[in-house]
């Protein structure tokens, strides 16, 4: 029987269309990636359309990174690369996929996939999405759980812990999986499924949406061709 | 040496908790139903969760050690031995303590939720501690292995320990009770006191203290020489 979803509108969130937010962060991390003007141009981009911040839940996560993309970048300018170009256009991506995992709800990758795939592998593919989100979401609990009862056992934070405690967390993350594997199969899921996906499309996506590609462009073209130079 | 919680409240949406009360050294049964608030004021009371109001304040108390409810939640190594290392013990004396049947080489998470169980409660209960703190230490457990764990519970006769728990049947020596009934932890007293004020007893002790055969504590003889006082 086909199930049809309520528009995806939240009051709280800034772009409401699933489907312009995943273009958009695709496009954006494809610029940032290309060019050193291209990251600049999505850090607009960010600071524009994005809460920014404010509405991370786990701040100290994103920190780590942007600081272990720091010291990546510090010793590639040691040893004479651009160090520079790394941490800008890599720290702008860790942005950008932060900003995109803070917005993303539950279902919006089904929504998406239905939308663009249909129902069979469209379904397929979405509920594949939706499940890896909800296993990362699963990981950072798993994480905090481990460090609270490496905190009881009074063990020290070290090089040494971290191999089992990555270990613990793919074992889990894999028993999980296992799981509702079996889980669908007892409930007689097959392939496919039938979704109706309602998107709720504002201005602000529109205008986020068209700056997205604008900054895409910008990535792609010389820096040079937007300015008339006459010898 | 003693745990003073000075008006702790935990709000969650509708749903809050407040606790009042001081935790002296013996063994302390805290009940409740299921959602009552029992792992929270756990966690709390171990000062890993940081209630919305009030104070926990531990006096005396040096070594600390909470055992939750989930035994996988404490696993941090991948093979028995060494996660009965990282606890600082010998693997060889903990399978003999959890009566396990297993090698040292095992991973932890390979063992049924039960074996599992009483693994980490057998890690937990061979180090004595000032502060225990057990969430629903019999879950998962069948009869037998409650029973067991009552006695070595009530074995401990050093520090505070404090059980949390939602279980009906089978307990160990308590020295006082305590119950978490409307969004509030009353302090019941010392048993066997405490089991007339209990407000969700369980329904066998509830019969006795109707018929005024009160037993002295909850451990399964005391409440078997309370119920062969009926026919006296």
């Amino acid at each position: 029987m086909p199930g049809k979803s309520h528009p995806r509108c939240d009051p709280g969130g800034c772009m409401q269309d699933p489907r312009i937010r995943l273009a958009s962060a695709a496009l954006i991390s494809v610029a940032a990636f290309i060019s050193i003007w291209g990251a600049l141009a999505v850090l607009l981009w960010w600071l524009l359309f994005t809460p920014r911040m404010r509405r991370v839940k786990n701040i100290r996560v994103v920190t780590g990174m942007l600081v272990l993309i720091g010291v990546i970048a510090v010793l590639i300018w040691i040893s004479g690369g651009d160090g520079l170009s790394y941490f800008l256009r890599f720290g702008v991506i860790v942005l950008v996929g932060t900003w995109l995992y803070t917005e993303q709800k539950p279902g919006d990758f089904l929504a998406v996939s239905v939308w663009a795939g249909k129902n069979r592998w469209g379904f397929e593919l979405g509920m594949i999405g939706e499940c890896a989100m909800q296993i990362a979401e699963l990981l950072l609990c798993d994480y905090a759980r481990i460090r609270i009862a490496m905190k009881l056992k009074g063990e020290d934070w070290g090089v040494r812990t971290l191999v089992p405690l990555c270990l613990i967390l793919i074992h889990d993350a894999l028993m999980r999986a296992d799981e509702i594997a079996e889980l669908l199969a007892v409930r007689g899921y097959r392939n496919g499924g039938v979704c109706c996906p309602v998107f709720c499309t504002g201005t602000l996506d529109q205008v986020s949406g068209i700056c997205a590609i604008c900054v895409f462009f910008f990535s792609i073209v010389p820096v040079s061709e937007f300015f008339i130079l006459s010898m | 040496m003693k745990i003073v919680l000075d008006h702790l409240q935990v709000q969650q949406g509708e749903w809050s908790l407040l606790v009042n009360g001081t935790f002296e050294e013996g063994i302390h049964l805290v009940s409740g139903v299921v959602g009552s608030g029992k792992s929270t004021l756990a966690l709390a009371m171990a000062g890993i969760f940081t209630p919305s109001q009030g104070t926990v304040k531990r006096e005396g108390i040096k070594t600390l050690m909470l055992s939750t409810q989930f035994p996988e939640f404490h696993i941090t190594r991948l093979s028995i031995a060494e996660e009965c290392a990282s606890w600082g013990l010998d693997y060889k004396d903990v399978i003999r303590s959890a009566r396990l049947k297993v090698d040292g080489n095992v991973s932890p998470l390979s063992l049924s939720r039960g074996e599992l169980k009483r693994f980490h409660l057998a890690c937990i209960l061979a180090r004595e501690y000032d502060l225990l703190l057990v969430d629903e230490p019999f879950s998962s457990l069948d009869c037998i292995e409650k029973e067991l764990l009552c006695r070595e519970l009530s074995t401990h006769d050093s520090g505070i320990t404090i059980i949390f728990t939602h279980e009906q049947s089978i307990f160990p020596h308590v020295d006082h009770l305590w119950e978490i009934d409307a969004g509030e932890l009353c302090a019941l007293g010392r048993l066997p006191g405490a089991l007339t004020r209990w407000q969700r007893a369980p329904a066998l002790i509830k019969k006795l203290t109707d018929l005024g055969r009160c037993p002295v504590n909850l451990t399964p003889d005391a409440i078997r020489e309370a119920a062969c006082r009926i026919h006296e």
